[in-house]
C-alpha cells in the first residue's frame, strides 16, 4: 500500500515516538519488531507532523532519528500532533462538512427525507457527483448522535436531527493551561484548534509530554472508573518482550512528575491484591463490566496512600511495613533544608533532634522506592536506618561505588 | 475514543478553506498556503489532489462551495466530559468564575480519580482572594502589554517593590508553582506568585531597562551511564523534558548530553545524585567537582 501521511490505528506509532523522544538511541536497523519499511514510513509520518523538533545524527554506526526539544521552551505539547492524524475515506469529510452545513443552516430539526434531498442538491453542484444512499447518512448521523455532533428528537412517528450547540463560554488561557497539566491535555488542544484567537502565555517547567502518547488508555481507564467497571487490560513488556492480558478494576491514576511516569493502581481479582501497572505498558484497555467491588477497593487503596512513597505496594523484604529514618544535618544558615524536607516528603515525619539536626522517620510498603530521593540528600545525612536490611546494604554499596567513581577519599575528620 | 477524525489536522484545514470559499472562490496558490500554513509538513501531496479532483465534494473545482454556511465543530462528548472534569480544578478558579454548563455529561475524571503523588507540599495557594487577583491582573496585562507595579517579599523576608513587563506565567508541576517572567527592571524579572503582597499597573511614564543579570544562560552537562536496574529506561525518561542527545558507547553503557539553565545547577546536580553510581559526570569539570564535593562532605559525615 502507497505511503499515506494519516494512520488508522494510533499504535503504530506509539512505540516509534516514545523510541525517538526519551531514547533517541536505536538506529534504523535495530527496529527488528517490525519492517524496515514500516520504520521507513513511521519515520516519515514523525518528519511531517513533527519536522522542526524531528535531527538526525549520522555516525559510523549508521543513522540515528531522534526528537530533540526543550520542552521548557514549548507552549504547546507537540506530540498531541499524532492524535491529529486519524485517516478517513472520501465519502466520510463529504458527509461530514454537508450534513454539519446543513443541519447549522437553518435552526430546526431537519428529517432524513429533508437531509437526503438537500445532501443530493449539494452534491449535484459537481462534476462527477457522488451519491450516498440513506443508510449510509443514518449511519453516519447515528455515529454522530454518539460523538455528540449531532442531535436527535422523535415527534411522534418523525425523526428529526439538529446540529449540536456551538462551543461558546471558553477561554483560551484555560484551554492553553489545562491542555498541558491536565490528564488527556489533548482534548484541550482539540478544543484550542478551534480557535481563532492565539493566546500563549503560558510557559511550563518541568514538563513531561511523553503522556501525551497514552491518551486513549489513560481516557478509557479514567471512563472505566466513572462507570465503576472492571477492565481488560493488554500489557507488553518492552524490556523481555511480553505481552499478557489482566482483568482489573481500575481504582486509580497515580502520576509523577518527578519520573514522567503514570500509573493504574488496579485491584487484580485474580492476585487478590492492590498492583501498580505503567500506563505506557498498557497496549489497549478493554471494557468490562460494572464491578462490586469498586467501592471496597477504592476504600481500600484510600487506607493504603500514608504508606506508599510510590506506587508499589510491596518492598522486597518479610514485613508488610519497612521503616526507614534519615537524619541531616545542616547549617543555621541553610532553613531551607529542613524545609525542603518537609515540603519534599510524600509521607511520614519529621522532627528536630538536636541543633542543625532533623529526622525524617515513615513506615512505607517498599522503602527502595525512597532511595533516589534520600540521595538527593547526600552530603548531609548523618545518619540511615532500613528495617530491610537488603535495601539497606544496596544504600551502603551504592554509596562506596560512587566514593570510588569521583574519587572521594576515605575522610580523616568524622566531625 | 479520541482518535478520531473529527479531530485531524485535515478536517481542520478543510474547515478554514471552506470559510475562506464562502467569501471568494479559492485561487489554487491560496488553497496550497492554506494548507501549508494549517496541515502537516506534507499534507500538500495528499490534502490538495483530493480537493482538487473533487474526491472531497465540499469544495469544487473552481474554488467555491455548495454550502451556505461554514459549519462548526459542535462541542463533542469528550470535549464536555474533559472540561466538566477541569471544573473541579481550583486552579481554574485563577482565570475567572468558569463554569460548563452540560447538564447531560458526567465529568471524565473526580479529583480523587488522578493523583500526583510527588508535588511538592508547598504549593501555591490557589483559592486565597489575593493570589487569584494577582493572577488575573497579571495575566491581563501579558495580554495587553502593560507594566506591573510589585510587591514582594524575598526568599531572605525582605520587602522589595519592583516594576517590570510580565511577557509570561510559568508553571511548574513538580513545584505546583506558577512564577511570572517578564523584563524591563534592573534587579531580576522573574518572581513567585506566591511571594507577591501588593500588585497594581503601573501608571508613570516608564522606560524598561536591561536587566544588569545576563539572560538565562543554558549549560550542559555530559554523563556516563550503565544500564543496571533499568537505568536507562529510568534517565532517559526523568532527563526527557531537557533537550538531550544520547549514544551507545558499549553493550550497556551509554553517553548523555543534557542541555540545562544555568539557574537550574542545584537542581540538576541533586536530580543526578538521585541516579546514585549508575551516571557518572565526565563533564563540565565544574558539574564533576560539584558532586566531587557532595560525597565528600557525605564521607565528612561518617557514612
Amino acid at each position: 500500500m502507497a505511503y499515506q501521511e494519516l494512520m488508522k490505528n494510533f499504535n503504530r506509532v506509539r512505540d516509534y515516538m516514545r523510541d525517538f523522544y526519551v531514547y533517541g538511541l536505536k538506529r534504523r536497523e535495530e527496529y527488528t519488531q517490525k519492517s524496515a519499511r514500516s520504520y521507513d514510513d513511521e519515520r516519515r509520518r514523525m518528519e511531517s507532523w513533527l519536522g522542526p523538533w524531528m535531527q538526525f545524527r549520522q555516525s559510523a554506526e549508521g543513522k540515528q532519528v531522534f526528537l530533540s526539544l526543550d520542552s521548557r521552551r514549548t507552549k504547546h505539547n507537540p506530540l498531541y500532533q499524532a492524535w491529529k492524524a486519524k485517516s478517513f475515506t472520501d465519502g466520510d469529510l463529504t458527509l461530514h462538512f454537508l450534513l454539519l452545513g446543513i443541519l447549522q443552516s437553518e435552526e430546526r430539526g431537519w428529517t432524513i427525507r429533508e437531509l437526503m434531498a438537500q445532501l443530493d442538491q449539494m452534491l449535484s453542484a459537481f462534476t462527477k457527483s457522488r451519491t450516498f444512499d440513506e443508510s449510509t447518512v443514518r449511519k453516519k448521523l447515528k455515529e454522530y448522535e454518539a460523538e455528540g455532533l449531532v442531535e436527535r428528537e422523535k415527534k411522534g412517528a418523525v425523526v428529526f436531527y439538529r446540529s449540536g450547540g456551538k462551543p461558546a463560554g471558553l477561554n483560551v488561557d484555560v484551554l492553553d493551561f489545562f491542555s498541558e497539566v491536565a490528564p488527556c491535555g489533548v482534548i484541550g488542544s482539540f478544543l484550542l484548534d478551534q480557535w481563532q484567537e492565539v493566546g500563549d502565555h503560558f510557559l511550563f517547567k518541568h514538563h513531561y509530554i511523553t503522556g501525551a502518547m497514552d491518551s486513549e488508555v489513560v481516557y478509557t481507564l479514567l471512563l472505566a472508573m466513572q462507570e465503576k467497571r472492571s477492565v481488560s487490560l493488554h500489557l507488553v513488556s518492552r524490556r523481555r518482550n511480553h505481552k499478557t492480558t489482566l482483568s482489573v478494576v481500575p481504582l486509580r491514576l497515580m502520576k509523577s512528575v518527578q519520573s514522567g511516569r503514570t500509573y493504574l493502581m488496579a485491584y487484580v481479582p485474580v492476585f487478590r491484591r492492590i498492583s501498580s501497572y505503567r500506563v505506557d505498558q498498557i497496549v489497549t484497555v478493554e471494557m468490562g463490566k460494572e464491578s462490586p467491588l469498586f467501592d471496597s477497593m477504592r476504600e481500600k487503596l484510600e487506607g493504603m496512600m500514608p504508606h506508599l512513597w510510590g506506587v508499589s505496594t510491596q518492598g522486597r523484604g518479610k514485613s508488610r511495613l519497612e521503616k526507614v529514618e534519615m537524619t541531616i544535618r545542616y547549617e543555621e544558615n541553610e532553613p531551607y533544608i529542613r524545609q525542603r524536607l518537609e515540603r519534599e516528603k510524600r509521607c511520614g515525619t519529621v522532627e528536630q533532634v538536636g541543633k542543625g539536626c532533623c529526622k525524617w522517620t515513615a513506615e512505607v510498603y517498599d522503602s527502595s522506592e525512597a532511595i533516589p530521593w534520600i540521595r538527593t540528600f547526600l552530603g548531609r545525612i548523618t545518619e540511615i536506618h532500613f528495617s530491610n536490611p537488603v535495601v539497606e546494604a544496596q544504600f551502603r554499596r551504592d554509596l562506596e561505588e560512587m566514593y570510588a567513581l569521583y574519587d572521594v577519599e576515605v575522610a580523616d575528620d568524622f566531625s | 475514543m479520541i482518535f478520531r477524525e473529527i479531530y485531524s489536522v485535515y478536517y481542520h484545514t478543510v474547515a478554514k478553506i471552506l470559510q475562506a470559499a464562502l467569501s471568494h472562490p479559492l485561487s489554487a496558490e491560496e488553497l496550497q498556503e492554506m494548507v501549508e500554513q494549517n496541515a502537516f509538513g506534507e499534507s500538500v501531496l495528499h490534502l490538495l489532489p483530493a480537493l482538487k479532483e473533487e474526491k472531497w465534494q465540499v469544495l469544487k473545482s473552481d474554488g467555491t462551495t455548495p454550502l451556505s454556511k461554514a459549519p462548526y465543530l459542535p462541542l463533542t462528548t469528550v470535549e464536555k466530559q474533559w472540561l466538566k472534569a477541569i471544573e473541579q480544578d481550583p486552579r481554574l478558579q485563577l482565570f475567572g468564575d468558569i463554569s460548563f454548563d452540560f447538564p447531560d455529561v458526567k465529568p471524565l475524571f473526580r479529583p480523587e480519580d488522578y493523583l500526583i503523588f510527588d508535588r511538592y507540599q508547598d504549593g501555591d495557594p490557589y483559592e486565597d482572594a489575593a493570589y487569584q487577583a494577582h493572577f488575573r491582573l497579571i495575566l491581563d496585562a501579558i495580554r495587553n502589554q502593560y507594566p506591573l507595579e510589585v510587591e514582594l517579599k524575598t526568599r531572605r523576608g525582605n520587602q522589595t517593590k519592583m516594576v517590570l513587563l510580565p511577557k509570561a506565567l510559568e508553571y511548574s508541576e513538580k513545584d505546583d508553582k506558577f512564577r511570572l517572567l517578564g523584563e524591563g527592571n534592573r534587579f531580576g524579572n522573574t518572581i513567585n506568585l506566591a511571594r507577591i503582597q501588593q500588585c497594581r499597573r503601573y501608571e508613570k511614564p516608564w522606560e524598561a531597562k536591561k536587566e544588569e543579570k545576563e539572560a538565562p544562560q543554558r549549560a550542559y552537562v555530559v554523563f556516563t551511564l550503565m544500564d543496571r536496574r533499568k537505568a536507562l529506561e529510568r534517565v532517559m525518561l526523568h532527563f526527557a523534558h531537557f533537550e538531550k542527545q544520547a549514544e551507545r558507547l558499549g553493550e550497556s553503557r551509554y553517553r548523555v548530553k543534557v542541555w540545562y539553565e544555568v539557574e537550574d545547577e542545584t537542581e540538576l546536580l541533586i536530580r543526578l545524585l538521585s541516579f546514585g553510581p549508575l551516571v557518572q559526570v565526565k563533564e563540565p569539570e565544574r558539574m564533576v567537582s560539584l558532586l566531587r564535593q557532595r560525597l565528600q562532605q557525605q564521607r565528612s559525615c561518617g557514612l
